[in-house]
């Protein structure tokens, strides 16, 4: 009996000492691996989890290592909902999430729970606090993106009419989201809308949309879908000989698009927030470190630099001894031009406006690669926050 | 029922009772007993599932009184869903409160439900399933384009349901909440399908020349299956919009109709409790695979990639074994375990 007795204290001294040995910080991972965003869900996670192993093996945030769970939800809003419940219960302080579906659906609950969650859905809508006080991203919004490219384009007109813009989307949440915006301040420039057309994300054919479109001769034309249609898109503008320059969003061109369109995104336009694999920064030494020089597409990079941003915001929080949800909310709040070792421009966030920044990179498309054209910059203007 | 030898009934009221003897009684009044204290025992990720599985069971059951009953393919049952969601939820933003809300959704739904079941006169099978289908993206768009009504791609926000001041704001209180509208829901099918309707509703399954020609009126039973089911579909949307909070139209497109489809034929067409095996079996399956996979990854690295590929490939697979060893779905399989049982070692 004392034998036994003394045996379940040291095991319940173990169990005590090895609680307490790993103090970790408990990060949910909410990823596509298996659904239908699969393709960019993959190397975006692979961002997140090699961040934190770079983090880990730097020593942890302030000597704490973080722990995570990944958990793969196949793009279904039911399976999300189920697996934030089993990240919750697991312990998680905060949430890397992923696309429009789960993210959306997830607004109200992270808040009730008080669970910062910082996601790669670009939606305006949530980067107002009001709406959203606990969700975050560290890319410039759908629809400043698309505003930025717009006043870079009309920054370079160089003839007397004024320029013809067109816009192509799905009908479909993500591809609706920056269009009002984007109407909006084409009017304000003083840009001529001469045409909207729908390309499903699934479509195999624009031929019949296009055809109406170049009937009108726009000079750019927005293309608001994710990778396949986007080459749809370019390829059929290209059999069309139509001479715009189509711009794509940042779910739409990526490395992918130039093996699948080939010639036919030569000369075109895709945006982006962060930097390509092998830029001149101080972060892509560490990627390539980390990735053994094996080339990742850009969603990886965004995917680590979202997870790097976050890391500071904790160490804040830790600093301050408020390792909890609010706690890394406020932190994320302090933020003032974060610079993620120049991934992606500098990151803020304010109490009132989770705009992480007014830039936009964009990227001059060709078949060999994507060349840097500028980094456009716009005003923080408060009434375009959350629109 | 005692001292006589097997289960045999003298009228029909007897016959059509739910339950028939003390055991199935007492087991049935344990079972709602570990369910009711299973909250207290659970993770809040479990309870959170069974909230799911009360919702699930509820589409469930009202998409079975119309496919499985009634003979009604349904491919827009993820559509009417939304349709009482974004109805409760327009309702309880505008300061009504959750009941009343809830039940202008219902209604909503079941009113958009008799009319997308009135080309149901006309069509019939695989016919049907197309005019229900478009149904689905009609829906949809509505959801997305409405955008003074349904807040379109940007979605609709809502806050728990408060009934009488008092919140449903965790998953436990959600849990008794959901569970309650579920076993209201299954009853109130159990007891349909126990009426004339009922009836009604089986005879033009089987063959609506013969059902026609005893007098039953098509036109008004099938428009009656469309509405009761839809009805049930709005109260499950409106319980899920104010469960997640925040409802968007991505969440009712034609996937959730599938998985309600793929729910009935799992647990059994025109079987109550096989829509509720059913809606257990899908809401779990996801969560099983998942795990799995995380047990395996312990033993092969990098399995989980692969396994979780297929995910939808085995989801397949177990639909099409069903179909072909046991079309008759759970329920059987169920009734086969309990007979066994009884059974057991003689047989009367």
């Amino acid at each position: 009996m004392k034998r036994l007795f003394q045996l379940i204290s040291v095991v319940l001294a173990m169990f005590f000492f090895i609680g307490t040995a790993q103090a970790q910080i408990k990060i949910g991972i909410l990823s596509d691996l298996s659904g239908g965003t699969a393709d960019v869900g993959r190397p975006y996670a692979e961002g997140i989890k090699d961040c934190v192993k770079y983090i880990n093996d730097q020593g942890g945030i302030n000597g704490q290592k973080i722990e995570i769970m990944q958990i793969d939800y196949a793009y279904n809003v039911q399976q999300a909902i189920s697996a934030y419940n089993r990240l919750k219960s697991w312990g998680m302080v905060a949430l890397q999430g992923w696309g429009t579906a789960d993210t959306e659906a997830l607004v109200r609950q992270v808040a009730r729970d008080e669970i910062p969650t910082y996601s790669a859905s670009y939606s305006a809508h949530l980067t107002d606090p009001g709406e959203a006080p606990y969700n975050f991203f560290i890319a410039a919004d759908y629809s400043t993106q698309l505003r930025g490219a717009m006043d870079y384009f009309y920054k370079t007109w160089d003839q007397d009419r004024a320029p013809r813009i067109a816009f192509v989307y799905p009908n479909h949440p993500y591809g609706l989201a920056p269009i009002p915006a984007g109407k909006e301040y084409a009017l304000e420039l003083g840009f001529e809308i001469v045409g909207e057309e729908n390309v499903g994300l699934g479509d195999m054919d624009a031929t019949t949309q296009l055809l109406r479109l170049s009937r009108q001769q726009p000079d750019y034309v927005w293309v608001g879908g994710t990778i396949s249609s986007t080459a749809v898109i370019l390829k059929d503008a290209q059999r069309l000989n139509m001479d715009a320059t189509f711009v794509t969003n940042i779910w739409g061109s990526d490395e992918q698009l130039l093996s699948l369109a080939g010639p036919a995104v030569n000369g075109h336009i895709g945006l982006q927030t962060a930097v390509i694999y092998g830029a001149d920064v101080p972060g892509m030494e560490i990627i390539k470190e980390l990735t053994g020089g094996k080339p990742q597409m850009t969603h990886y990079i965004r995917g680590f630099a979202s997870m790097y941003v976050m890391a500071e915001a904790i160490r804040i929080a830790i600093e301050k001894g408020e390792l909890n949800g609010p706690g890394i909310r406020d932190a994320s709040r302090t933020l003032r031009d974060f610079d993620p070792m120049g991934l992606t421009p500098p990151i803020s966030f304010f109490p009132d406006d989770h705009r992480p920044n007014m830039s936009v990179k964009l990227y001059r498309l060709h078949q060999d690669g994507m060349e840097l054209l500028t980094t456009e910059t716009l005003e923080r203007r408060a009434e375009w926050l959350g629109k | 029922m005692r001292g006589k030898c097997g289960l045999f009934f003298t009228s029909y009221a007897r016959e059509s009772q739910i339950l028939h003897t003390g055991f199935q009684k007492s087991s049935m009044a344990l079972f709602f007993l570990v369910l009711l204290l299973a909250p207290f025992f659970l993770s809040s990720y479990q309870v959170s599932l069974l909230c799911m599985i009360n919702i699930a069971v509820i589409g469930a059951v009202s998409l079975n009184l119309l496919t499985g009953s009634c003979g009604q393919i349904s491919l827009g049952h993820g559509a009417f869903i939304g349709v009482g969601a974004y109805a409760t939820g327009i309702c309880t933003l505008s300061g009504w409160p959750f009941l009343p809300a809830l039940l202008i959704g219902g209604a909503t739904t079941a009113l958009v439900g008799m009319i997308f079941g009135i080309p149901s006169l006309r069509l019939k099978g695989i016919y049907l399933a197309i005019a229900t289908l478009a149904a689905q993206l009609i829906l949809v768009y509505i959801f997305l384009r409405w955008t003074s009504l349904t807040g379109g791609a940007t979605g609709m926000g809502l806050d728990p349901p408060i009934i009488l001041g008092y919140s449903f704001d965790t998953d436990q209180k959600m849990f008794y909440l959901t569970l309650v509208f579920s076993i209201l829901a299954v009853l109130m099918v159990k007891n349909i399908l126990r009426t004339k309707s009922g009836r009604a509703f089986v005879a033009i399954r089987d063959f609506h020349l013969s059902a026609e020609s005893v007098g039953i009126n098509l036109f008004r039973y099938k428009l009656q299956a469309f509405g009761v089911s839809s009805f049930l579909a709005g109260i499950a949307g409106g319980l899920w919009a104010h469960y997640t909070m925040y409802i968007t139209p991505e969440q009712f497109e034609i996937g959730l109709s599938i998985q309600y489809l793929a729910m009935i034929i799992i647990g059994g067409l025109g079987s109550v409790i096989g829509s509720v095996f059913g809606a257990i079996f899908l809401t779990l399956l996801p969560e099983v695979l998942g795990v799995l996979a995380n047990i395996m990854s312990g033993f092969f690295p990098n399995i989980s990639t692969y396994f979780l590929a297929m995910r939808d490939g085995i989801f397949g697979l177990i639909l099409v074994l069903f179909l072909i060893f046991e079309p008759d779905g759970l329920a059987r399989r169920w009734q086969l375990a309990k007979s066994y049982f009884k059974l057991h070692p003689f047989a009367h």
